[in-house]
């Protein structure tokens, strides 16, 4: 390999799409998660290091926002070939509309979550490997974001799912560890299958760089691939990126994952992590094998029901809308009738992914671009209220058990006369997930609709209804619950913390800011969504070198061996 | 014929971890969890193509400490460095699931999976 890199020449680049601002997010979360690992014995310091690096890792994304993507002059999209191999050689990271849209996102609640996390741990536990596994978390969230490169993706998941699968075990009592092992056992057969599909990719296409995967596909007879068999395997890592989702059939683990780790870490899992899944559908399947060449036809014989096209993504939306369909189903039943508040939330996420997926499903089956844009804005800006919403919610349920010690339905009641401040955010919260204007849920809300609509998409607009009604009955049903009604023992001896408090305050203000300010929200996700499908763009930024650049010189064998050291 | 071994191999893999991984004891599940991922990584390493190894294919043969020089049908390096980074990650998370399971039966006295689930 040394051999190969050091002959190829490196292609002068345009200035501004090629950035080592691209990598800043992981080094500074990398260097925090150390840090703090090496800290253990002087708590305080851990702290200040982990909250350093929070605001250290805010300003890069904030940095890669403004000069990569919504600076008037910004190039749209940047990348960096790590260690200087050229793509499809060496790991490309790669930053455009799309990652950095989710990277914000996840900015946002994290930071928040760290916060929160400063306050609720008590003195002996920030002696312990939190810190620094949340900051490992966090690497890996971003690295699934960054990279440009399917089998560096599987190595993000994993180093993403390593840090979670320690929190769901966290308190390591026998509802903890149980919920640990079923959500190590279902990852690790997740991640043997996904290194079924990666490998059989490249079997199939020869690269792993998903910009050279992306044009070699939409090519695929220059090169000889069979697409067909490359989106069988494509098949494999859409059940495996719907596992990180939580969509149905494969939501079984969230529940009880959910209640298993510390409410503010379940933030992250429900915020960030899902996201990831999401991240992934879209980015494979917009960016990297909608140009496929395959002729799909899911009609049912007789019926003239089904969808037929010339692209994969036909074959992608169909298995999205049965998953999705389900998952709004499920989710919102299974919510209704939980008995604490993590299990309603926990059930609650399940169906909103479904609300995320549907739009996505309703890009990748429509005809018209103008369409599929609009779904994909409508699907990321969902994506966002229900980071926002729903990690809100975690945190306030983070803030109910250390008031109350409790977050069960029954030994709650009246903590909205009690504790208002604790209360205005969790409300503010439950209308955005219901999606009340002028809050960021509403246009989420209001985009889906209109996509299903636009695609005069019947039964979906009355499953979207449906799911919606669920919403609030359980919206509603919480809230009636835990807030209103008479004040029980746990909650007449409450006490709130101050820090808390203002972390939820800071973000129902961010969620109520996203819905009034929604213009510069909407043109962020609309460059998101246009980075999303423009694979010429990702291609050409990237410049995957053809194999014949990088064959070695005709002169002399030795001659490759000797210049292949020193670089 | 090394590819239908090596294709039977990896079946046999995948049926004996699918085996484990359905049985009652927790221990047999990460074993079974254990051989799917080391299947998985068999797997792998085949995707990058099998080819006879002659004495111009293999590169430590061909050059033998004396002046080496590159040989045109090497086998392919990337999958091989896939493979390693996948055993790597295996091997942490068999560990972590080894140390996991004795937690669980720690704080639940039992490995029967079926008794685990009867417990809220």
């Amino acid at each position: 390999m040394t051999v190969l890199g050091s002959v190829a020449p490196l292609a002068a680049v345009p200035v501004g799409t090629e950035s080592q601002l691209v990598i800043a997010p992981m080094l500074i979360v990398l260097v925090a998660a150390v840090a703090s690992l090496l800290l253990g014995r002087w708590p305080r310091a851990r702290i200040g290091v982990s909250l350093a690096g929070g605001a250290a890792y805010a300003v890069a994304v904030a940095a890669i926002d403004w000069y990569i993507v919504l600076a008037p002059d910004a190039p749209g999209i940047a990348t960096y070939q790590v260690g200087d191999w050229v793509a499809p050689v060496g790991i490309t990271l790669v930053v455009d509309g799309l990652s950095a849209f989710m990277l914000t996102m996840v900015a946002v609640l994290g930071i928040a979550s760290l916060v929160f996390s400063t306050r609720v741990l008590p003195e002996i536990d920030r002696r312990s490997y939190y810190f620094p596994l949340f900051h490992f978390l966090a690497l890996g969230v971003t690295g699934a974001f960054l990279t440009g490169d399917l089998f560096n993706l599987f190595v993000w998941f994993e180093v993403m799912l390593m840090a979670s699968y320690i929190f769901v075990a966290y308190y390591g009592g026998p509802q903890h560890t149980r919920a640990a092992f079923w959500y190590v056992s279902l990852n690790l057969l997740a991640s043997a299958v996904f290194l079924l599909g990666v490998g059989g990719i490249y079997a199939v296409t020869g690269t792993l760089n998903m910009a050279d995967l992306s044009r070699r596909l939409a090519d695929s007879a220059a090169f000889g691939i069979e697409p067909e068999a490359a989106l069988g395997l494509y098949a494999l890592l859409l059940s495996v990126f719907a596992i990180k989702a939580g969509l149905v059939p494969f939501q079984f683990w969230i529940p009880t994952a959910y209640r298993a780790a510390p409410p503010q870490i379940s933030a992250l899992l429900a915020g960030a992590t899902k996201k990831v899944g999401i991240y992934a559908i879209i980015r494979l399947s917009f960016t990297v094998f909608a140009g496929a060449p395959i002729a799909v036809d899911l009609s049912i014989p007789g019926t003239g029901v089904g969808i037929a096209g010339d692209s994969p993504l036909i074959f992608v939306g169909a298995a999205l809308f049965v998953m999705a369909a389900a998952s709004i189903l499920v989710g919102g039943i299974g919510a209704v009738g939980r008995d604490s508040i993590e299990g309603v939330l926990a059930y609650s996420s399940i169906g909103q992914v479904g609300f995320i997926a549907i739009p996505v499903a309703i890009a990748a089956t429509t005809a018209s671009a103008e369409l599929r844009h609009l779904a994909i804005v409508a699907a990321l800006v969902y994506a966002l209220n229900h980071t926002l919403a729903k990690g809100l919610l975690f945190l306030t349920v983070g803030a109910v058990r250390s008031a109350t010690g409790t977050s069960r339905l029954a030994d709650l009641g009246g903590l909205a006369e009690r504790s208002p401040m604790l209360a205005i955010p969790f409300f503010i919260a439950s209308l955005s997930l219901v999606g009340i204007p002028p809050l960021s849920g509403f246009f989420g809300k209001f985009l889906v609709f209109d996509s299903a609509a636009r695609a005069e998409a019947a039964s979906v607009i009355v499953l979207l209804l449906v799911g919606s009604l669920l919403t609030i009955a359980y919206a509603t049903r919480v809230w009636n619950r835990s807030f209103w009604g008479d004040r029980t023992p746990a909650v007449e001896n409450a006490t709130t913390d101050g820090v808390q408090l203002a972390v939820l305050a800071v973000l129902a203000a961010a969620i109520v800011l996203v819905g009034v300010g929604f213009e510069p929200v909407y043109e962020f996700a609309d460059a998101a969504a246009t980075a999303a499908v423009d694979a010429d763009a990702y291609v050409d930024a990237v410049d995957p070198a053809d194999a014949s650049d990088l064959e070695l010189p005709d002169d002399g064998a030795g001659n490759g061996t000797e210049s292949g050291g020193g670089h | 014929m090394t590819a239908v071994v090596l294709a039977a191999v990896i079946g046999a893999l995948f049926a004996l971890g699918t085996f484990l991984l359905l049985r009652r004891d927790l221990i047999r599940v990460v074993w079974g969890l254990a051989i799917i991922s080391q299947a998985a990584n068999v797997y792998l390493l085949a995707m990058g193509g099998i080819t006879e190894g002659t004495a111009e294919t293999v590169p430590v043969l061909e050059g033998h400490g004396h002046e080496v020089h590159v040989p045109v049908g090497v086998a392919d390096p990337l999958v091989q460095a896939l493979v390693l980074t996948a055993i790597v990650i295996g091997f942490g998370m068999t560990a972590f699931a080894l140390v996991l399971s004795y937690r669980v039966y720690e704080e639940h006295d039992t490995l029967d999976v079926s008794e685990l689930g009867d417990r809220e």
